[in-house]
């Protein structure tokens, strides 16, 4: 027998996802912008309220609403079914937006009263995400490496989410044995390998070797990067809140060993890849990986307590979420953002005239420079955080700052392609095929 | 003058591969040329459509057997047919019996010698689709486009009934997606 199916017409919706990317794209941009005004804060010490707001909105501003922008185009792709609710996804951007501004707000006054109602805003909107994939992903007949990713990614957004809310309702006093640093650590930790990490190793895993030109992954590497995950987050997190250091050193170890064998897949895809030249969405992504090396390597130093105190876990923050998370996603961003205005503004068209390529939507010149002042940027603003010099700090800050503003300029000038369409007229033709 | 092998050669038997966009993109087709020939059936013919007369291509693939015819339209549009000399030998083409399980599988596709196969295997989207609708547009009437590809495309489809085709998807291998196209016809 062979397996056939005629597929229904509804394609993705492009205008969601770059709904997402482009708020997400801002919230980057706001955030880098305000570096070099922290430089005398980021030589302090983490927990202060300032860089609490800055934490969140690099982590929900930035990255949560990236995944969740690319999880709406790509996870169509990678699991070959539409999603659940488009509507439903739309609805809850608003509601996201206030609810990060809410939090945001409250941290950048230090003022806690509202900040358990916006904590909850954000929560609603996480749970419609949720409850979104999850009714996307039901009842799917082949439960790839990517479709585990992405569902053990969902449970531990739900985890964070809960968390935090919790955190804002209590301020972590009297609730996590841990005392309130232990638990904002296990927060962080949870959002960062409980929900990012997991959704990076398995869109990454489809989504690299499609856009390198490698062939697939197999094997065991697979098990060991869910089981990894799965056993070594609540491990870390619950060690971190209970205050149980015996239960973070195990987990951190298991953890270290699923990204590892991450980095060692993209290692292979990159080695083995048939696409001779990187474009520069790519060399963000492989760079971004590269970053899990120093990044891992300082997130055991403090696992095992050879390193601790402000500096290192500062430095430790901005190689994860600044390095391996941000330059991922925006190389992502560089690749899927051309793809959904190539598709909306030229799809039609393609195979009845000259259509540009998706190199011709991009602005190489742009991405090259956001690539040196971002990735030179991140490693050094890891560097002087770590040695706590304010004008340093300020300095390197400045230069992600800079580089963020390239990267949307790059941004932006592939969107200006919608605008034909927007206006319902053709855009200009280009010359015809020979 | 063209081998009267070619003209015997059903169309189900050719496999169609245009790197003219990998080579003035500065990509390297070899690796995509190669998937090609190791996925021709044994009576399969592989046309190759390059911007030069590919030489260096001749004896590789001399070395595998394979007889060559080429063409060319204009300076910059070279056609090469790669086939086995036996390949008149071989009769009954797999996709002829493919075909016929689509249509058993109560579909009204055009099956037998008027389909035009394509793999877009290897290519950076969105060059899979650029080339599917390339081939769509160059469809006669009652031929039919068979795809081979990596995955489903679930953006391609819409593009395909907003032009009128119609589509049936085949997975029966893994890691092996063949689309079936054709214009007309109510809605399968």
């Amino acid at each position: 027998m062979i397996p056939l199916s005629v597929h229904a017409g509804r394609a993705p919706s492009v205008t969601l996802p770059l709904a997402y990317l482009a708020t997400a794209a801002t919230a980057f941009v706001l955030a880098a912008l305000t570096l070099p005004g922290l430089g005398a804060t980021l030589a302090g010490h983490y927990y202060h309220p300032r860089l609490l707001a800055l934490t969140h909105v690099v982590a929900l501003g930035w990255i949560t609403l990236a995944i969740m922008g690319a999880s709406y185009q790509l996870i169509p792709v990678v699991i070959e079914r539409p999603l659940f609710s488009e509507r439903l996804a739309r609805w809850q951007l608003p509601g996201l937006v206030a609810g990060i501004l809410g939090m945001v707000s409250h941290f950048w006054m230090g003022r806690w009263d509202g900040l358990a109602w916006a904590a909850a805003l954000v929560g609603a909107g996480v749970i419609a995400h949720v409850i979104n994939l999850a009714l996307s992903v039901r009842g799917l007949a082949r439960w790839s490496f990517t479709a585990r990713g992405i569902a053990l990614a969902l449970g531990g957004l739900a985890l964070t989410v809960a968390f935090g809310v919790t955190l804002a309702l209590t301020h972590g006093s009297r609730v996590f044995p841990g005392g309130p640093l232990g638990a904002v650590h296990a927060h962080f930790h949870l959002a960062l390998l409980g929900w990012i990490a997991p959704m990076i190793l398995a869109v990454g895993a489809r989504v690299y070797p499609m856009f390198l030109l490698a062939p697939e992954p197999a094997g065991w590497g697979a098990t060991i990067q869910l089981g990894g995950l799965g056993l070594g987050v609540p491990a870390v997190a619950a060690g971190l809140a209970l205050g149980r250091p015996a239960l973070v050193l195990p987990g951190a170890v298991a953890v270290a060993l699923a990204l590892g064998i991450h980095a060692w897949w993209v290692t292979g895809f990159a080695w083995r890849r048939k696409r001779p030249t990187l474009d520069w969405g790519l060399r963000f992504v492989l760079t971004g990986t590269a970053c899990l090396v120093p990044a891992g390597t300082l997130g055991l130093t403090l696992a095992l307590g050879v390193g601790s105190g402000p500096r290192v876990s500062l430095a430790y923050a901005v190689l994860a979420l600044g390095g391996w998370v941000s330059l991922t996603i925006v190389g992502m961003m560089l690749k899927i953002v051309p793809f959904l205005v190539w598709y909306r503004a030229y799809a039609p068209r393609a195979g009845r005239e000259r259509v540009p390529t998706l190199a011709q939507l991009s602005w190489p010149a742009g991405e090259r420079l956001a690539y040196g002042l971002l990735t030179a940027g991140t490693l050094a603003l890891a560097a002087t955080v770590a040695a706590g010099k304010p004008a340093a700090i300020a300095v390197t800050g400045a230069i992600v700052g800079v580089g963020a503003l390239v990267f949307a300029a790059a941004l932006g000038r592939t969107l200006l392609h919608l605008r034909p369409c927007a206006a319902g007229r053709h855009a200009p033709a280009l010359p015809a095929r020979p | 003058m063209r081998p009267a092998v070619l003209d015997r050669l059903p169309e189900t038997a050719r496999v169609y591969l245009d790197v003219r966009e990998d080579l003035r993109a500065g990509r390297e087709p070899f690796a995509r040329i190669m998937a090609a020939v190791d996925a021709l059936s044994p009576d399969g013919v592989l046309v190759l459509r390059a911007p030069f007369e590919p030489v260096p291509l001749y004896r590789v693939l001399a070395r595998r057997g394979f007889a060559h015819w080429t063409e060319s339209s204009d300076a910059e549009d070279w056609r090469v047919w790669f086939y086995r000399e036996s390949a008149e030998a071989h009769s009954a083409p797999a996709l002829a019996s493919r075909a016929t399980a689509v249509d058993s599988a109560g579909t009204d596709a055009p099956a037998g010698d008027s389909t035009v196969r394509l793999d877009v295997r290897g290519l950076e989207p969105p060059l899979p689709m650029v080339r599917v609708l390339e081939a769509v547009e160059a469809l006669g009437p009652g031929q039919r486009l068979e795809v081979l590809h990596h995955r489903r495309p679930v953006f391609l489809y819409p593009q395909l009934e907003e032009r009128g085709c119609r589509h049936v998807t085949d997975e029966s291998e893994p890691g092996l997606v063949r689309i079936a196209i054709w214009r007309g016809g109510p809605a399968a």
